[in-house]
């Protein structure tokens, strides 16, 4: 389970969004035995010139749950994750936005809440612009098989710079803080404690902190380099870091390609053990705490119609896109992503 | 000197130095206005991809933070 706080967009500023509705669905199968079927339906509706309406519903369907849940539940564990959320983006002047919106996502033994502020801000003649804002998170795990139900609260701020360069790159430059209280720990996930199994016990406290520097370049021959990195470190001594970089290019007007590598490494959290002896204060069988490093590949084809295309409008895209994770504990995962963006009529 | 207060100082930086940037004039901006040259243009996408990573790993945020719960535990 993830902490929680909503992405309601980019923090660059965006002025060209149109009305449009996007309809995508993922499907996610990993060695864990996880096969989660994920479609999502995105509106985005101008109400007036200076307010935006962004809806969004989204549905996790597990068909196989996990090595943790076959531990008990020999045939697996049907599970459904159901996630809605809404957010306002209104133009307080033609140089600045603020964005209210709120999440909730419900699903067996979990429930997530989030409430979101951002605003942002152009300068320099819109080069420059300039993003802050704040989440609070209030998420609910229930220790199953038990029925109590734990509390963990998340605060989020964070800060980005997006500038313009050249005429051919755009630099952003982030920083993210996160303070996250209460149960932390996973009901599900078991440690190896004096050769028995039990339900990890993690400090209830926990600071992040993430930098993150992005760079677009305009490349010849209608192409573009996409580089993302992010330093992350946390008080439970996990550092991380990760760079991912992609390219994308148009065969055609109509049609563009990406390929994608990301890189990722972490340090284990100062409480990981693979096995603990004797009465260890904390200890913890989460997957997510231990070093590791992994790799994601990536591949992607978009479509845009010029006409109109079967009983699509015209501007409507078509996107496939697969992607295969393998990290160095053996971990690996498989993903496919098809969706359907319709325009609805330009601002 | 804490992270936080060396955040503080780059930020500092990178915002006097992005005022000493030459500006782009509009009719300057045809390859910025591409999709491929704006952060997460396709948020949807961006959304997913970030939950499952966050889910299976132990950072998370920077790019946009996401909704809490897995659901493959």
């Amino acid at each position: 389970m993830g902490i929680g706080v909503s992405a309601l967009e980019g923090a660059g500023y965006v002025d060209w969004a149109e009305d449009e509705l996007n309809v995508q669905f993922h499907a996610f199968q990993d060695t864990r035995d996880a096969t989660i079927l994920s479609p999502t339906i995105e509106l985005t509706k101008d109400f007036t010139d200076r307010t935006t309406l962004r809806a969004k519903f989204g549905l996790d369907a597990i068909s196989a749950a996990s090595d943790s849940c076959v531990r008990c539940h020999r045939p697996g564990a049907r599970d459904t994750r159901l996630l809605a959320g809404a957010s306002v983006i209104h133009k307080l002047s033609d140089d600045t936005k603020l964005t209210v919106g709120a999440e909730v996502g419900h699903e067996n033994f979990y429930q997530a809440t989030t409430v979101i502020a951002q605003i942002s801000k152009r300068l320099n003649k819109g080069n420059t612009t300039v993003a802050g804002g704040y989440s609070f998170s209030l998420n609910r795990p229930q220790l199953h098989p038990a029925q109590r139900t734990e509390n963990q609260f998340a605060s989020d701020a964070f800060a980005s710079l997006t500038h313009t360069l050249t005429k051919t790159t755009v630099a952003q430059f982030g920083y993210e803080i996160a303070q996250i209280d209460g149960y932390q720990s996973s009901p599900f996930l078991r440690a190896l404690i004096n050769g028995e199994r039990a339900v990890g016990v993690s400090p209830d406290s926990r600071t992040r902190q993430t930098l993150s520097a992005r760079l677009r370049q305009a490349l010849p021959l209608d192409s573009y380099l996409e580089t993302d990195y992010r330093h992350y470190l946390d008080t439970w001594s996990i550092h991380s870091n990760s760079l991912q970089v992609g390219l994308s290019h148009y065969l055609t007007r109509q049609l563009l390609v990406n390929v994608s590598y990301r890189w990722y490494q972490q340090t284990g959290a100062f409480f990981f053990a693979p096995e603990y002896f004797g009465n260890p204060h904390y200890f913890t069988g989460d997957f997510r705490l231990q070093p590791f490093d992994s790799s994601l590949y990536g591949g992607r084809v978009v479509y845009t119609s010029r006409g109109r295309l079967l009983w699509l409008p015209e501007g409507a895209g078509l996107t496939a896109e697969y992607e295969f994770y393998r990290s160095t504990t053996g971990f690996q995962a498989a993903i496919f992503t098809g969706g359907v963006r319709i325009p609805l009529g330009n601002k | 000197m804490s992270l936080l207060c060396r955040t503080v100082v780059l930020a500092g930086v990178m915002g006097l130095s992005a005022q000493g940037c030459a500006t782009v004039q509009p009719w300057q901006r045809g390859r910025l206005a591409d999709p491929c040259m704006t952060f997460d243009s396709d948020a949807g996408r961006v959304a997913y991809q970030t939950h499952w990573q966050e889910a299976r790993e132990g950072a998370a945020g920077g790019f946009g933070v996401q909704s809490g719960g897995c659901g493959c535990k």
